[in-house]
């Protein structure tokens, strides 16, 4: 091989280095676009549920309000404080909670232990059990409607925050169980075996080393169970009316309802506050969504 | 202390049969190695005898106490994983001690076996280390100390070195050597390699396709290998087996491969059958690469050889040399100031006295 000629390299090193900055910004360009995009609407959602309907009517959708007014937002959380008639999120979005903490708590529960009883402690006919429980997870939400009424009717719980809580538990069993067995399956076996030869049984073993290690697992299960039921419409609208309806119900009624002039203002306000608990799940789980937490159990 | 005895096992994955009427005994303070090729079983007759795999047929006992049943943490074994098998949300120190503290065992005896063995380890200084922040060495110590603290009846070992690179491999070797010294507890130990089971056992079970193929100890199944497979299996560079033909001359076996040129024969009066061959049939020979010798006359049973080197390596110790033997590729090992030149003969001696002879039909030692 001939020795490189200095000057000449030189040339290639420059030309590659402008070709890296034209990539970089051209890819700038692109998630700029694509962000823009996708935040439009919630940038739409928010300047309009700051301004008057005064401006709103001017049609400007895009300007900024000339007055920040927070009225409206008060007024979809607690309302005009009419005798009747008045439908705000309040008690709604308080049902929301009541329904999606114990479902989220007892799914992702249930699934865990699913998932390590599939993966680390197998018997006959455990392969089939899985695949039944894949099939859960195909299952359309329409098709389960009427069987869970009368199901829901029978044990009682019909048109209450308790019944939610065992639907959507029940529903998201499948999808858990999923998660949690497709985690499990690549943690060693060996890490069970020790620990039964050191006389852990199957709760000891599950809660003292397994659930440890399951931080990443859980965080995504979390994520999904949460934002499912939270935003679920469906099962609420259907097994639930007045009172005990979760706030997505509350949201529909409310926009749906108002008699007189639509208060887009109010509308967009109330919109954000059903979507802000989905919103903070993500902001606050995702800093645990760390991968890896098993490293070092097995060879490094 | 304890012994182990294994009979008639028998177990099957599915249609599969992984172990073959397994026998087995174990005296106490024995150090077993279970030595085999990856899906000979091995493994799995490690599991059962820990109680992680069930039975089939046949019995496992413990202190001639009949442990079938028994759960793994009631029969007073210990074990150490290939993975190391660590928790890896605990401490060192909660690592070590998780299975005293299953045995409810009081805080100053857990105390005083935490401080004793990891300073027998050197892990006293890592106790507040989670697994990850270890190295594979401190790892594989750490699952020792966990195993040892224990102070189990038998140890179990299911190839517990593979994890590691070479050097720190030999060292944990001699680590284990010294344990097994110190302790005088039955041991059985798994693995894959060769060397570590030579050099750790009193006695080695060599295993193939589920059926323990010939236990003994080291030097006796490596100077008289009771089949090709077990032949082959231990020694490297690999024993050199040869095929051909039994001639009898009056009372004078000689054996001509299959594949001779020249007339030559090699005289097999001075081995030992134990069931003599007929005229005519096949057998293997087998001879190590150390029994190519320079000439030596002091040699009691040998014959002289011509061989021409095809390739040589010097190993840095000593040389090994492939060459071509009646259309065989043979390899000897000799010392390096051998003169050896590719294609150009050398004449050897050929130790006869401690040769293998199988037949070529059952692969058996006759």
């Amino acid at each position: 091989m001939p020795a490189a000629d200095p000057q000449q390299m030189e040339a290639v090193e420059r030309s590659s280095a402008r070709k890296r900055t034209f990539f970089r910004w051209l890819l700038f360009l692109l998630l700029g676009l694509f962000a823009i995009y996708y935040l439009a609407p919630m940038y739409v959602m928010i300047v309009t549920s700051l301004k008057t309907m005064e401006e709103i009517r001017q049609g400007n959708l895009m300007t900024l309000p000339n007055e920040i007014m927070f009225d409206s937002w008060k007024t979809a959380w607690s309302g005009r404080g009419y005798a009747a008639g008045d439908v705000f999120l309040r008690p709604f979005f308080w049902n929301s909670i009541k329904m999606v903490v114990p479902a989220v708590f007892i799914s992702t529960f249930l699934g865990a232990l699913n998932g390590y009883a599939l993966t680390k402690w197998r018997f006959k006919g455990d392969n089939l059990i899985f695949l039944l429980f894949l099939f859960g997870c195909f299952i359309p939400y329409q098709a389960i409607l009427l069987p869970m009424a009368r199901t829901l009717g029978i044990l009682g719980i019909a048109n209450s925050i308790t019944g939610l809580v065992v639907v959507h538990t029940v529903y998201g069993l499948s999808f858990t169980t999923m998660f949690f067995r497709n985690y499990y399956i690549s943690i060693p076996d060996e890490m069970i075996k020790a620990a039964r030869i050191d006389g852990a049984g199957f709760f000891k073993i599950f809660f003292k080393v397994l659930l440890p290690i399951s931080a990443p697992i859980i965080v995504v299960t979390v994520i999904w169970q949460f934002t499912g039921i939270w935003n679920d419409f469906l099962f609420g609208s259907s097994f639930s009316f007045g009172e005990a309806a979760p706030i997505q119900v509350a949201l529909n009624n409310m926009v749906l309802t108002s008699t007189s002039v639509k208060e887009y203002n109010v509308d967009m306000a109330a919109a954000f506050i059903a979507g802000i608990p989905t919103l903070l799940v993500y902001v606050f789980a995702g800093k645990y969504f760390i991968r890896g937490l098993t490293a070092g159990s097995v060879k490094g | 202390m304890a012994t182990l005895k294994v009979s008639n096992l028998t177990k099957n994955f599915g249609s599969t049969l992984v172990l073959k009427q397994i026998n087995l005994d174990v005296s106490d303070g024995e150090f077993i190695v279970l030595l085999g090729p990856s899906g000979c079983g091995k493994s799995t007759l490690l599991n059962i005898i820990a109680g992680l795999e069930s039975v089939d047929e046949g019995e496992i006992l413990i202190d001639d106490y009949v442990v079938n049943r028994v759960e793994p943490k009631d029969r007073n074994i210990a074990m150490v994983f290939q993975s190391y098998a660590l928790y890896p949300a605990m401490t060192v120190r909660d690592n070590v001690i998780f299975g005293l503290k299953q045995r409810k065992v009081s805080k100053e005896q857990i105390e005083k076996s935490l401080q004793h063995f990891s300073k027998m380890l050197q892990i006293d200084q890592l106790l507040d280390r989670k697994p990850a922040q270890l190295s594979g060495g401190q790892r594989q110590r750490v699952a020792m100390g966990r195993a040892l603290v224990r102070e189990p009846h038998i140890f179990l070992f299911d190839e517990p070195l593979s994890n590691l690179d070479a050097k720190l491999r030999v060292e944990m070797r001699h680590e284990i050597n010294k344990l097994h010294e110190q302790l005088g507890t039955t041991m059985i130990y798994v693995t894959h390699d060769q060397v570590e089971a030579m050099s750790l056992a009193t006695r080695i079970a060599v295993m193939n396709e589920g059926i323990i193929q010939q236990i003994g100890t080291p030097q006796k199944i490596y100077d008289q290998p009771n089949s090709v497979f077990v032949a082959d299996f231990i020694g490297s560079p690999a024993i050199n087996l040869i095929q051909g033909t039994v001639s009898k001359d009056g009372a004078a076996l000689s054996f001509i491969p299959d594949q001779q040129k020249d007339g030559d024969k090699i005289p097999l009066s001075g081995y030992s059958f134990e069931t003599e061959p007929g005229e005519g049939q096949k057998i293997i020979i087998g001879f190590r690469p150390e029994h190519i010798r320079l000439p030596d006359t002091s040699l009691k049973s040998q014959m002289q050889v011509e061989l021409k080197p095809i390739l040589i390596e010097l190993t840095g110790y000593e040389k090994e040399i492939t060459f071509e033997f009646h259309g065989n590729e043979i390899t000897g090992r000799l010392p390096r100031h051998v003169d050896a030149e590719l294609g150009k003969s050398i004449t050897f001696s050929l130790d006869l006295s401690e040769i293998s002879i199988f037949d070529s039909a059952s692969t058996m030692r006759i």
